[in-house]
């Protein structure tokens, strides 16, 4: 038993079949192969030998063709490397005695190879590693044939492990099988995070590199609530992680009945309750929960992965799906919240040595207006579809909203010459999620019909805390007095206005906050589809009175571990189990 | 046809070291004879033929090797292998005459 710990991004228990996904995304499950199949896996091995040889040919006389023969002789050095009689010798041993799979006898047998030049000191013969690995990924492709794309086709379900997935290979992956992510590297605002709440799914990732120890087919846990791994647990271990995935089956099959019922409290207050999206069949996680809309359609999921910039269709088409399968409920579409980095063919910014203070989101948008407008007219069209309103991310001082709103305006006008329908009262708000939004709400609740605060990014600046660096991550705490306060000045200052506030990070989707943030005001809270029976249940069982107690009480305390555990200890009061 | 064994101790010049090249032609060489060829260095013995294997056993300038032959050519082949130590090969010479 193997136990590692990591950061929790997506709750849940997942037990299973481990994958290892190499840093190129190859799968290489230790699988076994059965006696009376062995003369048939060395036959597959000498075609991928052949098939592998026959390549590498290819290359050496195009190679040399077209560059001379010196360049052509790598080839020829790769060539007779794969053709190595030992080294046939030794993966046939492997398959007829330890009965390995072509597959991993490959990836186990050269990667001892390589490691032989990796050690050595000088550079250039460490070089050689990568003529071995070169090799075995060759090897490998033909071996593993159809099956290359790595996780796009499985078969039977797995939790993945990998050092890192990239938006593509979890844009492609078979959503049926995958039922947990680990990865090495990553922090709670991954891609791989995101995808995992999308899928409702565990996953854990900073595990710190332990790829190598894995060859992948064994048993393992993902706990997603406590962050951890257990790789071939033992059977104490799951029995009891058995036992916990049953209760929360139990416990959310409970709230299901919650679904037909409105969220209020006790006293009858209304609550308002929608669900975070990032890809559009998320919107049927929100219709199956009974959500009162979307409150946050993040859209970077059309540009993470993709090859070109998505076009004003590939986007009206996502926003068509969601708008039109929550009816006349609300839908509030966040124009994209990215880095450069992440926009197709985009150029890098020069100074983007910080980048969460750099050129991102509503500034990299009205630096790069052509984008902007293009999914801004999008938004429009589908604005004929049903109830959408449109948000502007990161806004930090007035300018920039009115420079947005300015750019929104001139896409209706553009709209309104074509004949082309839109909503032109379509409502337009902002997050809430720099310190200085706070600090001049007075002035934005005057030029904006929403408002919706932005925890993440919200908590992150205010405590000065990147939260993928596990020294700092500590002080990262939705329950710091100094973040609460911004929260309540936000909430007061879109109170006295009349507008509409809600609050979408992943602070309003934990039950440990629900009192608090009714007590202080909050009566709109988007969050994650799978958040949405707990919260409800939570604002069923407790009155505005006693939020507004806990809210009064908090407001007097001095740092977040005092504010947290006082309010465990409310909210136990309420409902048994709490999830954090 | 007589089988004869021929051996040789050689001193690695090449600064470069056997690399990849090196064993690339030292496999070729000894296919083009009718001897069977094995390097030594220290306690590692490698067939000659097998060029990851050579690789691996990593032999670095000033690095001494124990070269065994046995067939009916086997001093022939030992003297056309020798110059590749030194990082000379027969094609190269050819090719800039």
């Amino acid at each position: 038993m193997q136990k590692l710990q990591g950061i929790a991004v997506s709750p849940g228990v997942a037990i299973g079949e481990a994958l290892v996904m190499d840093t190129e995304g190859f799968r290489i499950p230790r699988r076994f192969v059965a006696r009376d199949a062995v003369i048939d896996e060395l036959e597959r091995l000498d075609k991928a030998i052949a098939a592998a040889a026959a390549e590498i040919a290819h290359h050496r006389e195009t190679v040399s063709a077209e560059l001379g023969d010196k360049y052509g002789a790598i080839f020829e050095a790769h060539l007779q490397m794969l053709q190595d009689a030992r080294l046939r010798a030794e993966l046939e041993e492997m398959i007829r005695q330890r009965h390995y799979s072509p597959e991993y006898a490959v990836s186990r047998i050269l990667r001892r190879y390589a490691q032989v030049f990796q050690r050595l000191e000088s550079s250039y013969l460490a070089e050689r590693a990568n003529d071995i690995f070169d090799i075995e990924k060759r090897l490998l492709r033909h071996l593993l044939g159809r099956r290359r794309e790595g996780i796009a086709n499985l078969a039977s379900p797995v939790l993945i492990l990998a050092h890192n997935l990239t938006p593509s290979e979890t844009a492609n992956l078979d959503r049926r099988f995958v039922r947990g992510f680990v990865t090495e590297i990553g922090g709670p605002g991954s891609h791989t995070a995101i995808v995992a709440e999308a899928l409702e799914i565990p996953a854990v990732v900073g595990t710190g590199p332990f790829l190598t120890d894995v060859s992948g087919g064994e048993l393992a846990i993902i706990d997603g609530d406590k962050g951890l791994v257990i790789l071939q647990p033992d059977e104490e271990t799951l029995a009891s992680y058995r036992h916990e995935a049953e209760e929360l089956r139990i416990q959310a099959s409970k709230l299901e009945p919650l679904r037909d019922l409105h969220a209020e409290t006790v006293d009858k207050v209304r609550i308002e309750l929608l669900g975070n999206i990032e890809f559009p069949y998320e919107v049927d996680h929100c219709v199956d929960r009974g959500a009162d809309g979307v409150g946050l359609y993040r859209t970077e999921f059309l540009y993470l992965g993709a090859e070109i910039e998505p076009t004003e269709e590939v986007h009206f088409q996502a926003y068509s799906r969601v708008v039109q399968a929550m009816g006349q409920k609300p839908v509030v579409i966040r124009t994209f919240d990215l880095g450069a980095d992440k926009v197709p063919n985009m150029a890098a910014p020069e100074d983007e040595r910080n980048p969460c203070l750099g050129l991102r989101s509503i500034r990299l948008a009205l630096r790069n207006l052509p984008l902007f407008r293009t999914q801004l007219r999008a938004i429009l069209r589908a604005t004929a579809l049903g109830n959408i309103q449109i948000m502007f991310p990161l806004v930090s001082t007035l300018l920039e909203l009115r420079q947005a709103k300015m750019v929104l305006a001139d896409v209706m006008e553009d709209l309104q010459e074509h004949n082309i329908p839109f909503n032109r009262n379509v409502p337009v708000g902002m997050m809430v999620e720099t310190p200085a939004s706070v600090m001049m709400i007075d002035h934005f609740v005057e030029v904006v019909d929403f408002l919706s605060i932005g925890t993440n990014d919200l908590i992150q600046y205010t405590l000065a805390v990147d939260r993928s660096n596990k020294d700092v991550v500590g002080l990262y705490n939705p329950a710091d007095p100094a973040v609460l306060k911004l929260i309540a000045m936000a909430i007061e200052a879109a109170d006295r206005k009349g507008v509409p506030i809600s609050m979408c990070g992943q602070m309003s989707g934990s039950p440990l906050y629900t009192m608090l943030l009714l007590g202080m005001g909050l009566r709109r809270f988007s969050v994650s589809p799978s958040s949405i029976p707990e919260v409800k249940n939570l604002c069923r069982s407790v009155t505005l009175a006693e939020c507004q107690a806990v809210a009064e009480r908090v407001k007097m305390m001095e740092n977040a571990r005092d504010v947290r555990s006082y309010l465990k200890e409310e909210v136990k009061k309420y409902v048994r189990e709490i999830i954090e | 046809m007589s089988e004869s064994k021929a051996t040789r101790s050689v001193v690695v010049t090449d600064p470069a070291g056997v690399h990849a090249r090196t064993a690339v032609a030292i496999a070729q060489t000894v296919r083009r004879g009718k001897s069977r060829v094995t390097l030594t260095k220290g306690q590692q013995r490698v067939e000659a033929t097998d060029v990851l294997q050579i690789l691996t056993m990593v032999a670095a300038q000033g690095e001494r090797l124990e070269i065994e032959a046995v067939g009916p050519d086997a001093a022939a082949v030992l003297d056309s292998l020798e110059p590749l130590f030194a990082g000379r090969f027969a094609d190269e010479a050819q090719k800039s005459v």
